[in-house]
Parts: C-alpha cells; structure tokens; sequence
C-alpha cells in the first residue's frame, strides 16, 4: 500500500510564488535573490568610495576622476546566493502522543524546501536528537523536490535531545555564515535558549518554528499523574488540577516568548505553530508575517 | 426483608471487609493515571508532587462512596435480600419413592389383584405433589439399595408426574437410611428454604439399613411418612445352590431354601424341572420367619437349564422361581498308541473325565485331538497335539537322548513344580532308562545321577518324555505312578480340575468364603455377565462383592469357578418402625401469606451501574471529559495543591 506524500501538488503549486526571505546581509556569490549591503559585481550600482591599490580599474568612475582629480570607485549592489540550512528535530518528544507533531514538522520542512528549490535556493536540510544526523543537500530547481520528500518520509523519531552537542557540531561543520531554519518542539528540560544564542552570534540568521502539540501547551489530564519523560525517563508524581494547568500553560507561554523574544534580538524570526492550525494558514499566515516568507 | 443466602452477621462482615480494604487502598495508593510528556520542566514548575498528605486523608471521597454503596449493592444482590416475609419463600421438598423389589408384590386392597404396592406408592406420590403450593420445588428421589434422584429441585410439575410415572420396583431391598441422610444433605446445600422430607413407600427395609432403629430418624423433625398398606404374606426362595456330587461326578447335588417372609405358617411345595423336564419334588412346611432347605440329587452330565419353583403362588411372584445354568462337564479324550494296552488302562482309569482310546502303532495317525500317548514307538510324524511319550527310541525322541543307562538307580523328583506335588519313591531302581539333554526351559521332573529320565517341555503344544516305561518298571507298584499321571494331566488340561460351584441368589451384596489357595486379591477376580470387573473386597478368605441389577457374577480363583445367577430379588429383613414425631398423610398447606419479592436483579444492576459512573466520573474516561471542558468542579470544589 502506498503512502501518503507529505504535500499533494495543490499546495506545491500555490507555494510556487513564495520566496524564503532573510534580513541578514552575508556574503556571497552573484545569484541568489535577497539584497545585500555588501558590493559586489551587481548590476545596482549602491556607492562610491576612494580607490585603493588592487581594485579593479574597471569600476573606477572615470567621470568624477576628470572632474575631481581623484580616483573614486563604484560599487554596486550584489544578490549573494546565501546557504540555507534547516534542522528538522527528530527526537521523542516530537513523536509523542499520537505523532502529529512530528508529522506536522516533516510537511513544514517539507514546503520550505520546495519553496527554497523554487527560487533556486541550495538547501542543507539534517536531522537532529542528541547529534545531527545525515542530511540531504538539495538544489537546482523544483524537479529535486522528489529527493526531498523520499527522504522526509522516510524519517523516524527516536532519542533524545542536545542542544548544546549540536550547536557545536553545527558551527563546526558550517564555516559560512547563512539562513537558519531550526522546526522543533524546542522542549528541552536542560534549556536551548544558550545554544541558540551561540549559533546567532556566530552570525547566522535564526529562524525557529516551534511546533507543539495541544498537549504539550495545555494538559487535559486531571488528578493524580505519574508523568514519564519521553526523552530521559524521569518520572514525577503530582496531582494536577485547573489551577495547576493555568500555571503550565502559562510557563510554556513564557518560554515560547523567550524564544521568540531571543530570535527577534538577534535579527531572528519566530513562529509558534500549533498542530491544530491548518499548514497552509501557517505558510502563507503566519510565517509571512513574520517575514521568513513573502 | 431478609437475606436468603447470607445471615446478617455474615453480611456484615463481608461488607465491613470490603469496605475496610476499599478504603485502605485509597488511604495508601490510588492508581495514578502514566502519562508519558515531551518535557517535565512546566510540569514541575506548576505543581510540586504530594507525599505525606494523601496518606491522611482521601484525595477522592466521592469516588470511594460511590464505590462503597455499589460493593454493599453488590454484596446485598448476593445476599439475595428480599422484600416480603420470609414465610412466603418457597420451599424445596425431597419426595422419597420406595422402589425396592417389594414394590412388585401385589396390593391387598386391590381385588383384581393387578395393582402393585409401586402403584399404590405412585397415587401417594401424586396426591402430595397435587397438596403442594405450586411455588414450592420438589425432587423425586427413587430408594431401593441406593438412591437415585430422578429430577433436580422442581416445580414444573409434568416433569415430577413423569418421573413419578417412570419409578419401577428395582430388584433390592430397601436402605432407608441412605435415602434420609441424601436428602436431609440435598436439602441443606440446595434448597432455597427447606421443606419436608417426605417417604412414601412399604415400610419394610433391609437388614443392616439403620433406618430400622428409630434413633436415626428421629433427628429429621420435616419427615413425613406416606405409608402404603401390605399384605406380608410371602414364601419365596431364598437361594438354590449346585454342587458336583464328591461321591458320584455325574452327579449334581442342589440345595434350594425357602423363607417364610408373613406371619402365618405355610406349606409349599418346591418343583424342580432341567432343561424343562421334572427333576424332583420336595414339600415343606415353614413356620413364620423360618427358613428351610431341600436338598436334591440329579445325575447328568449335559449342560441345561435347572429351574426351580414354588407352589402355590402367593401376592409377591418374582421370588418364586430360581434358575441355574449347568454347564456341561469337562471331558478330554486321551488317545493312547501302544502294543500294549494293558499297561497303561489302569493309570488312565483312575481320572473319571478322561476318555480313553486305545490303539495299535501302526494305526497312528498325527491328527488326533486331545492328548496323545506314545508308547515306545517312533511316529512317522510327530503329533499336533499335547502328547505323553514312554520310553521313545533314542532317534525318534523329541528331547535328545545323551546317554541309555542299565540299573540305574533313581535319585530325585523336582520339589518346585505343581507337577511333582505329592510324589515319593524310595529306593527305586530302573533296570533301563534313556537320560536326555533337556533345555533350560524343560522342566526336570525325575532324574537319575547322570540327568534327567522324565522332562516335561511347556509351550504351545506341552510335551512330557518319559526315559523308561513307568508299568514295566518298579514303579509300577509306586503310589507315585497314578500321581504323576494326575499330575500331568493337571498340567496339561487344567480345566478338567477345575472346580465349579454354582449358586442361585438374591441381588445386592454377596459373600463367599474362598478356599485356601487364595491368599491376596490378585488370585481372585469377580465379573459380571458382560465381561466388566465388579469391585471387590477379601477379607480373611471372605470375599464381599455388590450387584444391583440380576444378571450372572462369576468368581474366578486359581483353582476354581463360582458362578453366582442373581436373579432372585433381595427382600426386606425387618420393618421400619416409623419415628414418634414423623407427620403422616397428604398435607394442607396455609395459603403463603403474600409474595416475596426478588431484589437482588434489581441491586446488581444499581451496583454495576454505580461502578461504571464511578469508572467513568474518575476511571479512564476523564480525559475525554477534560478535552470535553466539563464541569468537574461538583467532583472536586476546589483545586488542590498536593505540594
């Protein structure tokens, strides 16, 4: 029997006109499609500064030299082709309950691929638990998409998580600075919010989609629990209530504004998704509000 | 309102129990729901896990009341509780028909002379099942030497009328005693309340029934006694037994006794007919509860039928004719090959079932049945049957010959073989004698110094070889001769010594003194007339065994056959004297006052009901609830912090 894909052509057709957008300048060669405030051999032209030994004598403003008598260079605006990397968590957490979430993270991965393939993006998509995973590199073109969607479905959750492990095998392994696409539960009892901030000022441009279940954000258990971490085993034996779930829910609210609170300062983007919402109102609703997409 | 399967105190008890360890359960651990979650980190910072305050008091009291009240619904639908009054309970009643072989004999008060006293104990049977309130239960119980319920408690009354209709007189005497004690014990384990304990029947039981001693009955206060009337005026036979003459073999000796059951003196004749004909006649006179013997003496020695009877007949028939069946006497045909017949006439003359047919050796033939006796020639083909061989030549021996001895003086006979019993020799000298190479399975009945002269070969056809003529020798004026002869004739057929008795008697238990050769219960085995094993006991040579139903039971010993024809009915041996406070005639029962009405459906289903809400408010359906946003706050007032 054969399985569902993860997006039906419908909706690949309508992210068709959809670009990944980012706010960073980085460096890099002529082709992507995001200015950047770096010169470079443009078409644009952005400024004119003093010529220095070794430029290029081409782009000297021979014009301002017979007029001035001195030696001025233009620079033009460049559109560098910037790395995108996207980090799909696949740790228990994400499996839990009855695995929508991480259904739900597969299929976001999914069309920000196909939007990156699109406009010609190269795309570093990995999986991560306790240590990155294998990845996929995808690029050139809609017609690689098939790649993609072979190897998103055949993802499984399992383990546990590490931040901080990753963070430093990430920076490690990417020299150049870029997009970063992080979908997870970020639901880490030792914390991410340091690890992320590591990756920010290494000087890459954080976007955090933070998937939950409605589970994860408000409980609908009642009494006395015995609660098993999914990820280490811990158990804790409480008795839980309305109040107490009022507390919950405003504790994980507090942490998803931290997160958000720590993309945004760091020239990031944050989306908090449910899985209840619709993953077209997500695409085209709330992360082109928040500017990943346009 | 009352209980029907528990006291009160019973009740109690158990409903304290259960509510004890419900609520101790609660006190110690309620189960907690598992619930495996992404993270513990809000979980911990909303609430702190309780330890020491749910052990001092119940975090759940609604759910531990509700499940109290549904166990004390649960125990009361138990209980069977009841509304109404406890005399409007139904009774169970145990009706006892007498179905002993008396029942056969025929009713006094009957002119026709066609109805029974079973006829007579079924309109009392049906009478008391017509008096008993249509609520009431009844089981049928059929008594002769066991007791045999025909239905289960019952109400239905054409099911009680058919199974009264189908009680037929048995073929044993009445044990009371067993009937009582199965229904007071029936009455007590399943009976919803007990009611009488009713007997209908004749009132006369067998010897060794307790039931005869008023004592035993005088604890059963619910006894009441449907008696019928009879006329106890009765001759019948007792027993017939047959014997073989030890004078004459042809002839039978019978022994036939008859018992004057009434109260009157009676004189009977008792007629004998074999195989149809009149074998003898004998008139006796009995005193009231005498018992008397005839004897008879019959020759034959075919095998028939030996019947006999009495005259007149009297209201109870079945016991007035006795039957035997006389096998036919074992015979063996001996037939003896020798030139010299007169030797060996006397020896064979001396067993009387033995045929002998003497003939010349050259007249041999190889296909003779029986056994055959060789002597002192070498047939042309050896026999196909048991045969004795005298002194054969040393190449045609069927055991080889090792040596041919002069004056050889006898030494020994074998001391571990039936077929040397008895015999003794003394200074016995042969004046020629032939010494064989015997097998290890041979038997070595005589021997000389150098081996043995007389071996005996077991097998499927049995060969015994004698090394000399014991006639032309000096055993011929031995005592020892004929012995060793009827020894091996013994041997070989087995059966023409075997002895029969024969005995005609009632069913029920019989006993027998074994003779004897019978030390352990393994020599004896008892069957009945289809060939099944009849349990058994032996005990001091007395053997025990029990019949209910006629047929032939035969006793087999090593040395011996008893043939038991049961065909007479076991009779009572005394009458029952009926117990001072034992209630009499077809009851009147009050009408019940009211109906008492069965709770225990209706509590069942409210306890279940109640365990499935409780399950359901507080079990695994809570969730459900909570995603459904329903208001629990009846359930619980007020939040608690554990912590």
């Amino acid at each position: 029997m054969a399985s569902t894909p993860l997006l039906d052509r419908q909706f690949l057709e309508k992210l068709e006109r959809l670009t990944i957008h980012w706010q960073k300048s980085f460096n890099g060669l002529v082709g992507g499609h995001n200015t950047s405030r770096f010169s470079g051999g443009g078409q644009e032209f952005l400024d004119h500064r003093h010529f220095h030994h070794g430029d290029d004598l081409r782009a000297v403003n021979w014009r301002a030299y017979l007029r001035l008598e001195k030696l001025f260079l233009k620079m033009f605006q460049i559109e560098p082709r910037v790395p995108v990397r996207m980090l799909i968590d696949t740790s228990s957490s994400m499996a839990l309950g009855d695995g929508r979430k991480f259904e739900y993270a597969r299929k976001l991965a999914a069309a920000l691929c196909y939007v990156g393939l699109v406009r010609l993006d190269t795309i570093n998509l990995r999986p991560f638990g306790a240590r990155l995973g294998e990845g996929i590199a995808c690029g050139g073109g809609r017609h690689q998409f098939s790649p993609v969607m072979d190897y998103l479905s055949d993802l499984a959750a399992g383990g546990k998580t590490d931040y901080l492990e990753i963070t430093r095998e990430f920076i490690g392994s990417y020299q150049q600075r870029g997009l970063l696409i992080i979908i997870s539960d970020f639901l880490d009892d030792t914390g991410c919010e340091k690890p992320l901030q590591f990756l920010a000022d290494y000087g890459h441009e954080l976007m955090l989609l933070q998937v939950w279940s409605e589970e994860d954000r408000r409980p609908p258990w009642a009494g006395e629990l015995e609660l098993v971490d999914g990820e280490t085993g811990v158990h804790l034996k409480l008795d839980f209530d309305d109040l107490a779930r009022e507390q919950y829910t405003r504790a994980f609210d507090q942490y998803a504004a931290g997160l958000q609170q720590l993309a945004l300062r760091n020239s990031g983007r944050y989306v908090g998704i449910s899985t209840q919402m619709a993953i077209e109102d997500v695409i085209f609703g709330s992360l082109v509000r928040a500017r990943g997409i346009a | 309102m009352f209980f029907l399967n528990l006291t009160f105190g019973q009740f109690a008890a158990l409903f304290g129990a259960v509510s004890g360890a419900a609520v101790l359960l609660y006190l110690l651990d309620r189960s907690r729901r598992k619930q495996t979650v992404a993270t513990l980190r809000f979980w911990v910072a909303a609430e702190q896990p309780p330890l020491v305050r749910r052990r001092k008091r119940i975090q759940q009291p609604l759910s531990l009341l509700l499940q109290i009240i549904s166990m004390a619904l649960l125990l009361l639908a138990i209980a069977q509780l009841r509304w109404g009054s406890r005399l409007a309970t139904p009774r169970d009643h145990v009706l006892i028909l007498d179905t002993s072989a008396w029942m056969a004999a025929r009713s006094a008060r009957d002119a026709t002379g066609r109805r029974t006293l079973m006829d007579e104990v079924r309109d009392r049977a049906r009478a008391y099942v017509k008096a008993v309130p249509p609520t009431d239960r009844i089981m049928v119980v059929r008594a002769d030497a066991l007791a045999t319920p025909a239905t289960a408690f019952e109400s239905d009354r054409r099911k009680l009328e058919d199974a009264i209709a189908r009680s037929a007189p048995g073929a044993t005497a009445l044990y009371l005693d067993q009937a009582l004690a199965f229904a007071r014990q029936t009455q007590v384990l399943g009976s919803r309340r007990a009611g009488e304990i009713v007997f209908a029947g004749a009132l006369r039981v067998a010897e060794g029934s307790s039931a005869s001693h008023p004592a035993s009955t005088t604890a059963i206060p619910n006894l009441r006694v449907l008696a019928v009337p009879d006329n106890a005026e009765n001759v019948g036979l007792r027993r017939m037994a047959v014997r073989r003459s030890a004078t004459d073999p042809d002839v039978w000796d019978i022994f036939v006794a008859a018992h004057n059951y009434g109260t009157a003196p009676q004189s009977v004749s008792i007629y004998l007919r074999f195989a149809g004909e009149p074998a003898g006649f004998r008139g006796i006179a009995l005193a009231p509860g005498a018992e008397r013997e005839a004897t008879f003496a019959y020759r034959t020695h075919a095998a028939g039928v030996l019947e006999a009877s009495l005259w007149p007949h009297d209201s109870f028939p079945d016991d007035d004719r006795a039957v035997l069946e006389l096998p036919p006497e074992p015979n063996l045909r001996v037939t003896v090959y020798s030139d010299e017949p007169e030797l060996l006439r006397p020896v064979l003359s001396a067993t009387p079932r033995v045929t002998s047919l003497f003939r010349r050796t050259a007249q041999y033939r190889a296909d003779d049945t029986g056994l055959v006796i060789l002597d002192r020639f070498r047939p042309p083909e050896p026999p196909k049957t048991d045969a004795i061989w005298i002194d054969p030549p040393a190449n045609g021996s069927p055991i080889p010959v090792r040596t041919r001895l002069q004056n050889a003086q006898f030494d020994r006979w074998c001391s571990d073989n039936p077929l040397c019993g008895g015999l003794r020799t003394r200074d016995l000298h042969l004046a020629a004698a032939s010494v064989f190479e015997s097998a290890p399975s041979d038997i070595k009945i005589g021997q000389v110094e150098q081996g043995p002269v007389i071996v005996a070969r077991p097998g499927k056809t049995k060969t015994v070889v004698f090394g000399f003529h014991p006639a032309v020798s000096e055993m011929r004026y031995e005592l020892a001769t004929p012995l060793l002869f009827a020894n091996i004739l013994r041997w070989m057929a087995p059966h023409l010594f075997r002895r029969s008795a024969l005995a005609a008697g009632s069913v029920g238990t019989v006993s027998a003194e074994m003779d004897e050769e019978v030390r352990k219960p393994e020599d004896v085995r008892v069957a009945a007339e289809d060939g099944s094993a009849l349990p058994f006991t032996l005990r001091d040579r007395s053997l025990h065994f029990f019949t209910g139903t006629p047929g032939t039971v035969r006793v087999t010993t090593p040395g011996g056959e008893m043939v038991y024809s049961l065909n007479l009915p076991q009779l009572w041996e005394s009458k029952w004297e009926e117990p001072a406070g034992a209630r009499h005639g077809i009851p009147v029962f009050r009408p019940t006052p009211g109906g008492a009405t069965d709770l225990w459906p209706l509590l069942a289903i409210l306890g279940a009901a109640g365990l499935v809400v409780e399950w359901f408010l507080f079990g695994l359906t809570h969730r459900r609830m909570t995603r459904l946003r329903l208001p629990l706050s009846f359930i619980r007032p007020r939040a608690r912090k554990a912590s």
